[in-house]
């Protein structure tokens, strides 16, 4: 599909792009953090893409509308040139989300793999957004550990 | 699995299917019925097996007859000369889990097993 | 050990899974479940995206389904024959090879479910899925956390999905551990009166066969979603 020339982030965006803090949370688990392609080698697993990937997608898709019309007819209107913000009334629109997103793969996250730093990424947004509280992300990590590895 | 055969398996199941393909071979009919308490023995699985640690000692009834196959416990060593009938069985959750909550007690859990698992009760 | 085939008659039956619940695995359920928390989304709206984004499209076991729900007749066989019924949706467990495949086992099943009764499809060993008739198994399908949990806890896995069933509704769950293979026929929905059995196999989605959402009208497995493509595209 061709790029259209007009295709670029409002300016509303871009007066964001100085702000990318460190959240120390996406720090440790971006330091300590155990990568699908470490994980695949070690216990041999040939799939290209960690068993949360897909997930992920559709939390990015449930995100960006609550509807698909209306997601369809926001793209429709985006690659036209007309960028207009009151139609995006989704949490996380998905303009937004993914210029945030090649944004913060260019700096705080370019040494992290994919998909890692999509989900860091995302992450990032939604915290940036007051969407999610490190704290209670950080506590809530930690009951999801405890469940998933219950006996 | 290198080691195993499997030109054997497709010899033997072309043009009817596994577990098809070993109908008529458990030496009669099935010792249990559908409707019949049975429990899951312990017995000790050194090697293989795919009967799952969370049924042994559980008590179920017979849901349905499914049909006659070598046991995975011979099948994996390519001991396929005898065979035995096979069996799913159904379990309330709270004879399988002490924890599972009272008010869902007639939730289920089907899972199938080769003759020599069972006992009557 | 192929990926071609998921049960082998060895002891190391199934693919390899990666056995250890990492940071990034938990970080992206912990993220889902606030959002959810606080009303972002509901699971079952995220549910309906992933099933998308893991392009499934109407499965011979969907129109299984259809055709029975539309016909006693075809429904008995199902019942009682699923092979021989898998033929009326073009699916053949003999062929190509004559002895079945992908998957080595030729004995499907069919659970009926009812106003009371509802099934859910694991393997708790490794992967087994009738795949002939439903294709591969989705990745959540085959981790340790769908397996381990989903007997033990089918509740709140089935909540995680999106779909929460009533107290007076019976939660069955089929083990498929042995050479037998499940599809789960759901009870056919309210609204669909009248409706032709392409409209019906429509709905009667990859996640409604395993067992983790209920057929509704309206939501399909091909919904038709843009691409959004990034203006600096992540090399992958």
């Amino acid at each position: 599909m061709p790029v259209p020339e007009n295709m670029h982030a409002p300016a509303e965006m871009a007066e964001c792009a100085a702000n990318w803090t460190p959240v120390p949370l996406l720090e440790e688990i971006k330091e300590h953090g155990r990568v699908w392609g470490d994980l695949a080698d070690q216990y041999g697993v040939t799939n290209p893409d960690p068993p949360w990937k897909t997930s992920l997608d559709g939390m990015c898709e449930v995100l960006a509308s609550g509807s698909c019309s209306s997601m369809a007819a926001a793209e429709k209107r985006w690659l036209a040139g007309d960028v207009v913000r009151e139609a995006m009334d989704a949490p996380l629109p998905l303009l937004e989300r993914r210029w945030e997103e090649d944004e913060l793969s260019a700096t705080l996250y370019q040494d992290v793999p994919f998909p890692e730093r999509q989900l860091l990424a995302l992450t990032h947004s939604l915290i940036k957004r007051g969407l999610v509280d490190p704290d209670v992300l950080k506590t809530k990590m930690k009951e999801v550990h405890e469940r998933l590895t219950a006996t | 699995m290198s080691q195993h055969d499997r030109t054997h398996h497709a010899r033997i199941a072309t043009g009817k299917g596994d577990p098809q393909c070993f109908a008529g071979t458990a030496g009669g009919p099935s010792k249990f019925k559908v409707g019949d308490r049975v429990r899951i023995k312990d017995m000790p699985d050194i090697f293989y097996t795919r009967c799952q640690v969370y049924t042994r000692g559980a008590v179920g009834e017979v849901a349905v007859v499914t049909h006659e196959s070598p046991a995975p416990e011979d099948e994996a060593w390519g001991h396929v000369d005898k065979s035995e009938w096979f069996y799913i069985v159904r379990f309330k959750q709270t004879d399988l889990w002490p924890e599972y909550p009272a008010a869902f007690a007639k939730d289920t859990l089907q899972t199938e097993f080769s003759e020599r698992w069972l006992e009557a009760v | 050990m192929s990926h071609d085939h998921d049960h082998d008659h060895g002891h190391n039956a199934s693919a390899p899974m990666v056995d250890e619940i990492s940071d990034f695995e938990a970080l992206e359920i912990a993220v889902r479940e606030i959002c959810i928390e606080k009303g972002l989304f509901s699971a079952e709206d995220h549910r309906k995206f992933t099933e998308f984004a893991e392009h499934i499209g109407p499965t011979p076991a969907a129109r299984m389904v259809a055709k029975a729900w539309l016909d006693p007749e075809y429904k008995k066989l199902v019942l009682t024959d699923a092979i021989a019924a898998s033929k009326d949706v073009g699916v053949d467990y003999l062929n190509p090879t004559g002895f079945g495949t992908p998957s080595d086992y030729t004995d499907l099943r069919v659970l009926e479910d009812t106003p009371t009764v509802h099934h859910v499809v694991v393997c708790t060993l490794c992967s087994c899925y009738p795949r002939p008739i439903l294709g591969f198994q989705p990745e959540w399908y085959r981790t340790p956390n769908y397996r381990r949990r989903i007997v033990r806890w089918p509740r709140q896995v089935l909540a995680e999905f999106g779909l929460t069933l009533p107290a007076e509704v019976d939660v069955r769950v089929e083990d498929s551990n042995q050479k037998c293979r499940f599809i789960v026929m759901p009870v056919r929905p309210a609204g669909t009166e009248g409706w032709t059995e392409d409209q019906l196999t429509e709905i009667v989605t990859r996640d409604c066969l395993i067992g983790v959402a209920l057929p509704k009208p309206g939501v399909t497995s091909n919904l038709e979603l843009p691409v959004h493509r990034a203006a600096k595209p992540a090399h992958h």
